[in-house]
């Protein structure tokens, strides 16, 4: 019994796992699309989110079978609820995903005069991401605080790039549409980056005794 | 088993106790019963005697508990009685004892009351007078006596039991203490029964044989990690859950991790979607490939299975650095290009001239300029190739007749060659140094000052001047051109030794270079193990060292 309750959990360590690199994979895709877009990059983007959401359901219907079966308590207890509560985040991070993709699609090629900002914030957000999955495939709390913090930079990217875009919009209203879509990417990177942050929060809840948030 | 001793022990003593009490009890029984059938017969014949002498007086006299004495009449009627009064009693004459003892004179009988739980015995005796005289006396039946005994036999049993209990447990453990202090990590040095003695050999063979087995397998394992530590590739074993069961210190490198990450999956050091796909299409069709980037290199991943018995156990993954090869292969697809497009520049020259000469557009006094033109550009093409002739030679790395050269004779008769086209450009060549002899390929020699030479009059300025000195110290024969010239910029040095590589970008053919010679350059000296260093600044001029060891 003990020994099958031990192959579930390997499991459902495996699963997330294979979750989070599909989180790195649909965020390095959506960012790929914005230096270079074309509409092929979004169908990508759209069938992996669809994975995403289908290994989502496969790693609920296992918790909640492990909860079930096993009634695990303790350290087991907290790591398949830290696993409910992520699968959750990592979710969002490919639906957010799935829109960045959509909206590129939108732009039709024009790309961002100061684009390099924008890929340097998704750059960060993508580090912020697969720091996350690594803290938890390592179990390292240090790494999972870095990411935490590490949100104030993304935070100050999106700062610098709305400031830029009121310009633009003062400037040349004409563009204002496409500025807007291109504040909408810049959120949809800052929100992912609180997922990320959301993650590392569970990594430290389920190594740790509390669930931090900094 | 301790226990399983006690316990035969308790109850081979508590079997034999009951049988033998059972036994004994059977055969006391008998034998009283006997005992007691005589002594009866014996008293009955004394009575009989005095019955007859004195009659009921006797009886009367008679004091007797165990004995029961009737006299009855030839017809049954009782004429006394020990124990009753004569009177109160029915008739016996239909007794068994009775009718044999007046038919026959003697008669015997038991009767068994089971109000009573006794057996009566009976014995009569014909007196001389026809009357009868018969004694009786009870007796318990086997089962009421032993119902009467139960309570001493159940003491004996309890006491027996109890000290047999004591006694095997004590028995029991000595006699299976030899068999618990048993060393079996040498089980040949072991004194006690002679039975286990072939246990203890068995134990001993199997002790050397696990032994020799462990130190073999540990061998192989040895050799396995020796050959895989010292291997270039990465080589990656899983089971067919993808748990990690060893990794080479190679892939260790190449996947960023390190020996602890065995027995964990391999998703923990490496979750890309495309890896754990290729992962997955080996294990289950047999093989897969993957190429994909890590840090900047290229790497190839081989994933096949490992079958056994028609049972997937598992996969191998190898991985090996093809950074160099892509590079290789990006370079020979970039050099086959340019090839083609600088073959094809001066042959369109050609094409061009012809066609108007053959369209009659060119004015009779044009003509030679026309010719000329096709034959500068034919040359141009000859030079091409040989330029690439002599750089595949290079490549392909054959080996050249080697010899001894002065370096100081060969950049003479390089300046001597070149001194009509420097002095079109109005450049002055000059030659210094001493002669420095060493071994190597002539030809190659000639290449390299020649292409250095050309270079450095075909990129100066007008009235500028280009020094070769030829020197040596104390490990290196070297080679010094300097011009001063219009200079190489930085961003560009790095660069002016790939084929095809100019620095004026329009491939314009007013230079007349065919993009190969410094290439050819750098591959001359790399052949003769030496080194090109370059020191140059824009306006000033530059200045190319090459150093050729002494000692190949």
């Amino acid at each position: 019994m003990r020994s099958h309750f031990d192959e579930q959990l390997a499991q459902l360590n495996k699963e997330l796992i294979e979750m989070g690199a599909l989180c790195e994979e649909v965020i390095a895709l959506a960012s790929k699309a914005l230096s270079g877009a074309d509409g092929k990059m979004a169908k990508k983007v759209a069938s992996l989110d669809n994975e995403i959401d289908e290994k989502e359901r496969d790693i609920e219907s296992l918790c909640l079978r492990l909860l079930l079966q096993q009634q695990p308590v303790a350290g087991d207890l907290k790591q398949i609820s830290a696993a409910l509560k992520m699968i959750t985040d990592m979710e969002r991070i490919g639906d957010q995903a799935e829109d960045i993709a959509e909206i590129i699609n939108f732009l039709d090629g024009r790309t961002f005069e100061n684009d390099e900002l924008l890929r340097e914030m998704a750059r960060a957000t993508i580090r912020m991401v697969t720091n996350s999955v690594d803290a938890y495939v390592k179990h390292d709390i240090i790494l999972a605080k870095e990411v935490i913090k590490s949100d104030d930079v993304v935070d100050k990217y999106f700062d610098r790039i709305k400031h830029e875009l009121i310009d633009k919009i003062s400037k040349n209203p004409d563009d204002g549409e496409y500025a807007i879509d291109l504040i909408m990417i810049a959120k949809y990177f800052e929100r992912i980056g609180d997922h990320a942050v959301n993650i590392a929060g569970w990594v430290i809840f389920s190594v740790n005794d509390t669930h931090t948030e900094e | 088993m301790t226990k399983k001793i006690f316990k035969s022990i308790v109850l081979v003593a508590g079997v034999v106790l009951l049988a033998s009490i059972v036994i004994i009890m059977g055969v006391l029984y008998q034998y009283f019963g006997e005992v007691q059938e005589n002594q009866m017969k014996d008293e009955l014949s004394i009575s009989s005697v005095a019955v007859e002498e004195d009659g009921v007086t006797y009886l009367s006299k008679l004091e007797s508990n165990r004995y029961r004495i009737t006299w009855i009449k030839a017809d049954g009627t009782v004429i006394y009685d020990t124990k009753n009064g004569a009177d109160t009693m029915e008739n016996h004459a239909d007794r068994e004892e009775v009718r044999e003892a007046l038919s026959s004179g003697e008669g015997e009988g038991t009767r068994y009351s089971s109000t009573l739980l006794e057996n009566t015995m009976y014995c009569a005796k014909r007196l001389s007078d026809g009357t009868v005289l018969r004694i009786s006396m009870s007796r318990a039946s086997a089962g009421a006596l032993a119902f009467g005994m139960i309570q001493p036999i159940l003491i004996v049993l309890i006491v027996a039991l109890a000290l047999s209990g004591i006694l095997a447990s004590q028995i029991s453990k000595r006699i299976a203490r030899p068999l618990n202090d048993l060393d079996l990590e040498h089980p040949l040095e072991n004194n006690t029964y002679d039975e286990i003695s072939p246990l203890l050999n068995r134990i001993n063979f199997q002790h050397k044989e696990i032994k020799s087995q462990v130190k073999e397998l540990q061998q192989k394992k040895d050799e396995f990690n020796q050959i895989t530590s010292s291997m270039n590739e990465g080589l990656v074993l899983l089971d067919n859950n993808g748990t990690i069961l060893s990794i080479n210190p190679a892939a260790q490198n190449i996947l960023e991790t390190d020996e602890y990450c065995i027995g964990k999956d391999f998703l923990t050091i490496d979750r890309r979607h495309d890896m754990s796909i290729a992962i997955q299409n080996a294990l289950n069709n047999g093989k897969s490939e993957i190429r994909s980037e890590i840090n900047g290199r290229e790497y190839q991943f081989d994933i096949s299975r490992i079958q056994s018995a028609n049972k997937t156990i598992g996969a191998v993954l190898l991985a090996f650095d093809i950074t160099e090869r892509e590079l290789a292969e990006k370079t020979r697809r970039e050099f086959t290009a340019n090839v083609s497009h600088e073959l094809k520049t001066p042959l369109q020259g050609i094409i061009g001239s012809a066609e108007l000469i053959e369209g009659g557009m060119v004015k009779p006094e044009d003509m030679p300029r026309f010719v000329s033109h096709i034959k500068e550009e034919a040359k141009r093409l000859v030079v091409l190739i040989e330029d690439i002739i002599r750089l595949s030679e290079l490549d392909e790395g054959s080996a050249m007749p080697q010899s001894e050269v002065d370096l100081l004779n060969i950049a003479n008769e390089v300046k001597n060659n070149l001194d009509e086209t420097a002095k079109a450009k109005n450049v002055s060549i000059q030659v210094s140094g001493k002669n420095v002899v060493i071994e190597g390929v002539k030809r190659l020699i000639y290449e390299i000052i020649f292409n250095l030479c050309d270079n450095a009059i075909k990129y100066n300025k007008d009235g500028g001047k280009v020094d070769i000195s030829v020197s040596e110290t104390e490990s290196n024969s070297v080679i010094k051109v300097k011009d001063n010239g219009i200079g190489i910029a930085p961003e560009e040095q790095n660069h002016i030794f790939e084929r095809f590589y100019r620095v004026d970008k329009s491939h314009s053919k007013a230079s007349g270079g065919t993009g190969l010679g410094l290439s050819i350059v750098k591959h001359a000296v790399q052949y003769h193990n030496g080194t090109v260093t370059i020191d140059s600044q824009i306006g000033k001029g530059t200045e190319i060292t090459i150093a050729i060891p002494k000692n190949k």
